[in-house]
């Protein structure tokens, strides 16, 4: 029998003397390869954002009270008039300040300059975006934690089961563009709609009596969009919250079950409580995604350039003697008639200004405007839904 | 096999379990069990790991059903002279009036109140005087009233393992069931908790039908009137504890009492 070699040379000094250089070398090598690319990928997201706060925060920010360009918030985007005069002066002014300024100037005019939408605020955008983010969050969270509950809680494993959840994973490859196309088809041009005198192309209508429920889609507006983009983030939303249901501890479930609890009680009161804070996570993460999204809203929602907010429609007033049933009613159909209404949205309007019209430095002085407001705002979202999150955690941690 | 005979008693026994296979899908895992927990008393099921023996249990509130394959192929399951797997039998009833504690104490991440209320609440019970008093009543049973009593509003993640595991007793007998069931509760507890878990069981007994399952052969003979020898899936030997512990009727049993177990 022999006995395995000891370490080939001790050195009686010091037993554990390393001898390894290659090894080390690695290990150095390694590390600083490792390091190298983090770096790498902390300084390009640095320079994004620098490059973004330092072109746009002085659009958005004044150096004088009350510090916020609120002329840029609170406005909607208008044409910009640019007129120089023979001393050189230059004079920013829209379309009804143009005519007053070139009537004083006479003949002292030397040239002026139009450009589209570059002018005014862009308040349009902001509040399309949010109503865009408002409803497919709503219509994603609901349509995506219902199929995570089902697929998670309730579903039996199997073939069935496991095409669903390679079904849903695909849809998350899909490109965004064909959402675009997919809500085109599905939303604004089939979705269903009451209505008395149904159009010529809806695809098919189902006489009810009293009206009739006709295909013939909800037209280009804010509910075709947000069901689209629900549709966008519906992948990252059912993946992710059937992950925080699975990190619920399963002896939660076995306990309230075996206190007689039906399953319906046991998903309410003892797991979706604890999956709620990673579920309102993964919506953070729907909320940017939907908010960025170009291609899906610009054949379902989006508008180049509006000039009226969804609420500011013509309506007929209501005859002085309506009665109160009448006020609700006009009251409801303001209110839903908001939700179909075209809009734009930050990330259409950004495009537009990016690439449909001349550039020049007015051009892109509103677009990282933009750019800056719009990062500001997804930011400030996800810092507050990570704060809720928080919260909720340190409530519900097991 | 049934210590009736030993323990001549008018009532029928509270659990039965009659000639009864279990398996998952194919793979039959419990071979023809025929036994039965008394009234007010402790049975205590012991073998080696895998025997069986929590499978055993489950089988009596039906905590199988959650795995899709599980089934009884053969013999039946009574408790209260009912066979629990009728079709009519409510499954929400039927683990009402037999409650279960699991191996690893899982009170919820809610108040200590809302963690002996749940079972009370989801069988409907919104009053607060009756949500009160049995909240009460069971911390009581459980000896935790007197530690808890004033912190009945903080998380029950707070409280020690060996509390932790008391208050999941306390929720368990909250809804006032026939049958406890106890998987076994001391296996992650210190020696000092685990004394005051067997010292609870003797009281429990007192009001309920205790069937534990235990790994651990001297606390079988602490707390238990009857024992369960399993192994293999299969009944070995069934009947008074002292009498299974002091003079076991079968080689097997005396071989696994002995610690000489191949």
């Amino acid at each position: 029998m022999s006995t395995p070699p000891r370490h080939s040379q001790p050195d009686p000094a010091n037993p554990f003397a390393g001898d390894q250089t290659r090894i080390q070398m690695q290990e150095t090598l390694m590390r600083w390869l490792l390091r190298i690319g983090t770096l790498f990928v902390v300084s390009v997201t640095v320079a994004i954002v620098l490059h973004i706060v330092i072109k746009g925060a002085p659009v958005a920010f004044r150096s004088e009270w009350p510090f916020v360009n609120v002329k840029f918030l609170t406005e909607l985007p208008a044409t910009l008039h640019v007129i120089q005069d023979n001393q050189g002066k230059i004079i920013e002014t829209d379309v009804n300040g143009a005519d007053a300024v070139k009537k004083q100037l006479g003949a002292n005019l030397r040239q002026e300059k139009t450009i589209s939408y570059s002018g005014g605020g862009i308040l349009g955008p902001i509040v399309g975006t949010a109503m865009l983010v408002l409803v497919s969050v709503g219509v994603a969270l609901f349509l995506g934690v219902a199929s995570a509950i089902y697929l998670s809680e309730y579903a039996k494993h199997g073939k069935f089961i496991e095409m669903v959840r390679l079904a849903i994973l695909n849809l998350a490859g899909v490109p965004s563009v064909v959402f675009g196309l997919f809500g085109l088809g599905a939303f604004v041009l089939t979705a269903p709609v009451f209505t008395n005198i149904p159009l010529d192309r809806s695809v098919f209508t189902i006489p009810l009596g009293f009206t009739t429920l006709s295909f013939q889609g909800w037209d280009t507006c804010v509910l075709s969009g947000g069901f689209t983009l629900a549709f966008v983030i519906l992948p990252v939303i059912i993946t992710a919250s059937e992950q925080c249901l699975q990190a619920v501890p399963q002896g939660f479930r076995e306990t309230s079950m075996a206190l007689g609890a039906t399953r319906w009680q046991t998903i309410w009161r003892a797991v979706l409580p604890f999956a709620t804070p990673g579920i309102l996570t993964s919506s953070i993460l729907g909320i940017a995604r939907a908010a960025g999204e170009t291609a899906p809203i610009m054949f379902t929602a989006a508008l180049a350039f509006k000039d009226k907010l969804p609420w500011q429609k013509d309506q007929l007033p209501l005859p002085v003697d309506a009665s109160w049933f009448a006020h609700w009613e006009h009251s409801v159909t303001r209110f839903l008639g908001i939700f179909t209404e075209s809009v734009q949205a930050l990330p259409y309007h950004i495009y537009t200004l990016a690439a449909r019209i001349p550039q020049n430095e007015y051009s892109e002085r509103a677009q990282y405007g933009s750019v800056f407001v719009f990062l500001v705002l997804v930011a400030s979202l996800a810092t507050t839904s990570i704060w809720m999150r928080r919260r909720l955690r340190a409530k519900y941690k097991w | 096999m049934s210590p009736a005979s030993s323990h001549p008693e008018q009532q029928p026994p509270v659990v039965e379990v009659r000639d009864m296979d279990f398996c998952y899908g194919t793979h039959i895992v419990l071979h023809d069990i025929s036994l039965s927990a008394e009234r007010n008393r402790v049975t205590a099921l012991i073998g080696p790991s895998g025997c069986g023996k929590s499978t055993l249990l489950r089988c009596v509130n039906r905590m199988n059903d959650r795995v899709a394959s599980a089934r009884v192929s053969k013999g039946q399951v009574l408790v209260k002279g009912k066979n629990i797997h009728d079709s009519d039998v409510d499954l929400t009833q039927l683990r009402r009036q037999v409650g279960m504690v699991f191996q690893k104490s899982n009170p919820f991440p809610k108040s200590i109140y809302d963690n002996v209320a749940y079972g009370l609440r989801i069988h409907g019970v919104k009053a607060k005087d009756i949500l009160d008093d049995a909240v009460e009543r069971a911390l009581r049973s459980s000896a935790l009233w007197d530690e808890l009593k004033d912190r009945l509003t903080q998380n029950a993640l707070g409280l020690s393992g060996g509390q932790q595991q008391r208050l999941c007793i306390a929720r368990a007998i909250a809804t006032h069931p026939d049958v406890l069931l106890m998987d076994e509760p001391c296996s992650a507890l210190d020696p000092i908790a685990t004394l005051k878990i067997e010292e609870l069981m003797h009281q429990l007994a007192r009001e309920y039908t205790v069937i534990i399952v235990t790994h651990n052969m001297q606390q079988a003979v602490r707390v238990s009137d009857y024992t369960a020898f399993l192994h293999l899936g299969k009944l070995i030997e069934f009947g008074d504890t002292e009498a299974l512990f002091s003079n076991p009727k079968q080689k097997l049993t005396e071989a696994y009492l002995r610690g000489t177990f191949s």
